[in-house]
């Protein structure tokens, strides 16, 4: 049985339909990240299943029962929010005491609770400090610490790090991953950075305009992304698209006419037909220098140099924008017209209405 | 060197027309009251140094220490409703209700009514004959008969006192209000999932996180109200037999009524006194609050 299902979810405000039939299934402890661009509504899905926002339509059931109508606390979950929600005049052990307060647990049973979580959480030093004596990291521990001593059934983060700088988000999403072994907790994480959900995730769940477009693992969203949204969000920099037209396609392969670009032959079996509009997709980290099994000339923009990568940022003849990701540092110059090309191996492809064709 | 002091009489420049009005509309009159009070300056033309002879008089003769007394449980019980409902009135305010906004906007009237207006109306509905609040308990069978409500000491002492809190309770509400709005909605939701009901969440995240709010507010409403004049003034004049005199009442009827500008002058300075030591008290604690933010 899953930790956590949903069940054709909707949610509006007024006349805007924010979530459109979300069905999911969440085993047990497993590591799932909501991800998506700004206004996908991640963030609401995450809260609807808090309790912290009502249920238009559909179920959300939490170990087999459903809690549409239940309060947040009798959902068994806990939540970290991206603000922390840490209440500044309270000390960092009365922060973490709080649920065990309200629940007016006894003074032996909150010590022995908020001290476990302040140890996992290296926080013994800082108990007595109020959070704003606290640096970034830090809070966001006392956050994570307040969730820990409830023992949820499930853990609902909301862009837990996205308030902490780049080094130390790095190293909070390893603590994360770590606390996650070793408590073995269901979690849900929302966040818009791809690499978070790239990095932790078990599953992830990749939402766009209310709906899911995709579920899979890291790995199979990278390889196998089922549609042009999905290919476009995962993977950093974005997928290649260049628009081309089927000539023919039979069992064997299909012959793709990219313009002034050429002909694209891709020896496969494939649902395309001929005279069907297609997007080819190549990921930039694909790109050689020079050669390939299919060929093209770009004149970079713009090149980056980051040593242990080199980026380069020009525009195809049809308008489209090209990437290219070369290891090192090779002599790739701004204006200056280079060779590239990919093995046809690497190739995405996806019809008129933007689904991946195999 | 030059440049310096260039500086220095530039900046002093600038600061000529504020430190002119300061010297002119404060500290000349408060200089001057000062002097005032060590004399026995009356209507006649002139008056002559009499040292501590007034403040002996206000604290020795007559019922000074009663009028301070009676100020003081005056103001405790007006400044203490005004939080009271105006924190109630907040939290009423705050909540998600259909209309808010219309509420919000009803809270006003007894702001925005000019303060002298909104005084008679009162002065009408504590009329014995014609009043509505007599013509109420009258008509519910509270009363046998009509009530003046400013005709006896303690009704009238009261009268007062609502009437005072009538006005100030929007100002006190809205800032409230205002205050209780900047709580980030996170920390709520935050104990909302955590099981902490309304009445423990405005007890342990509210109201703590009110008390700078409830400092500042309590501070300077004990000023205005302890200084509050035309309430009292349009209402009783201090009456019946003295019941609603409060210093700033008894300051004026001395200096005023009977024109013994130097017994009132000295009454005025013990005003001075002790609404200087609620100043003092007032920035205090905004520099100890600040001190506390900065931690």
């Amino acid at each position: 049985m899953s930790q956590l299902s949903l069940k054709r979810l909707e949610k509006s405000f007024n006349e805007a339909r924010i979530i459109k039939g979300i069905d999911l299934e969440v085993a047990d402890g497993e590591f799932v990240v909501f991800v998506g661009p700004s206004g996908c509504g991640k963030s609401t899905l995450l809260r609807m299943i808090a309790g912290l926002e009502d249920v238009t339509a559909g179920d959300i059931e939490i170990s087999g029962k459903v809690v549409n109508d239940l309060p947040p606390v009798q959902r068994g979950i806990a939540m970290v929010f991206q603000s922390y929600a840490l209440y500044p005049h309270m000390s960092v052990y009365e922060n973490i005491a709080f649920p065990l307060r309200v629940e007016k647990l006894p003074q032996a049973e909150v010590d022995k609770r908020v001290g476990a979580a302040a140890k996992v959480l290296q926080l013994e030093s800082r108990l007595q400090h109020r959070p704003g004596q606290l640096s970034g990291g830090q809070r966001q521990r006392v956050a994570i610490g307040r969730a820990i001593v409830r023992q949820p059934k499930i853990f609902l983060f909301d862009e837990p790090l996205s308030n902490l700088d780049a080094a130390l988000r790095s190293e909070m999403r390893i603590e994360l991953m770590e606390l996650h072994k070793r408590l073995g907790s269901t979690m849900i994480y929302v966040t818009h950075d791809q690499i978070e959900a790239m990095t932790m995730a078990d599953k992830i769940v990749v939402l766009n305009a209310g709906e899911i477009s995709q579920v899979g693992s890291p790995l199979e969203l990278y390889h196998k992304p089922d549609n042009l949204f999905v290919a476009g969000f995962i993977g950093s920099p974005k997928m290649n698209f260049i628009n081309g037209k089927v000539r023919s396609a039979d069992g064997a392969k299909v012959t793709i006419d990219l313009g002034s670009l050429g002909t694209l032959v891709l020896p496969r079996t494939s649902t395309a037909v001929a005279g069907q509009d297609v997007t080819v997709g190549i990921r930039p980290e694909h790109m050689q220098l020079g050669s390939g099994e299919f060929t093209l000339q770009t004149t970079p923009n713009i090149v980056e140099h980051l040593g242990i990568h080199t980026i380069s940022y020009s525009t195809l003849p049809g308008g489209e924008p090209f990437i290219g990701l070369f290891d090192g540092d090779p002599s790739i110059e701004d204006g200056k017209a280079l060779t590239v090309g990919f093995a046809i191996e690497h190739v995405h492809l996806f019809d008129a209405r933007g689904l991946a064709v195999y | 060197m030059t440049s310096t002091r260039g500086a220095t009489l530039f900046a002093l420049a600038l600061l000529a027309p504020a430190l002119l009005y300061i010297l002119t509309i404060v500290a000349y009159p408060l200089v001057d009251t000062f002097i005032l009070s060590f004399t026995n300056a009356s209507l006649k033309p002139d008056y002559d140094f009499v040292g501590w002879a007034n403040y002996q008089r206000i604290f020795t003769a007559g019922n000074f220490t009663d009028v301070i007394l009676r100020t003081f449980i005056w103001t405790f019980f007006s400044v203490s409703m005004k939080m009271v409902i105006g924190m109630t009135g907040a939290v009423l305010l705050n909540a998600a209700i259909p209309g808010q906004t219309v509420f919000r906007i009803l809270t006003m009237p007894p702001w925005i009514v000019p303060m002298a207006i909104g005084i008679f109306m009162w002065g009408w509905m504590y009329n014995g004959q014609f009043g509505m609040i007599s013509g109420l308990l009258q008509n519910f069978g509270l009363t046998k008969g009509p009530i003046a409500f400013l005709a006896y000491g303690n009704t009238a002492f009261w009268a007062t006192v609502v009437t005072d809190v009538w006005i100030g309770v929007p100002m006190v509400t809205i800032y409230f209000l205002a205050a209780m709005q900047s709580i980030p909605k996170d920390l709520y939701e935050a104990a909302w999932t955590d099981g902490a009901g309304r009445f423990y969440r405005f007890r342990r995240i509210t109201l703590p996180l009110m008390i700078p709010a409830i400092i500042t507010m309590s501070l300077l409403s004990l000023i205005a109200t302890f200084n509050s004049f035309d309430i009292i003034w349009i209402l009783t004049q201090g009456g019946p037999s003295g019941s609603t005199t409060t210093m700033i009442i008894d300051t004026y009827k001395t200096a005023m009524g009977s024109r013994k500008y130097g017994e009132g002058a000295a009454r005025a300075v013990v005003i001075c006194i002790f609404v200087s030591l609620f100043c003092l008290a007032y920035f205090r604690a905004v520099r100890k609050l600040q001190q506390g933010e900065a931690k």
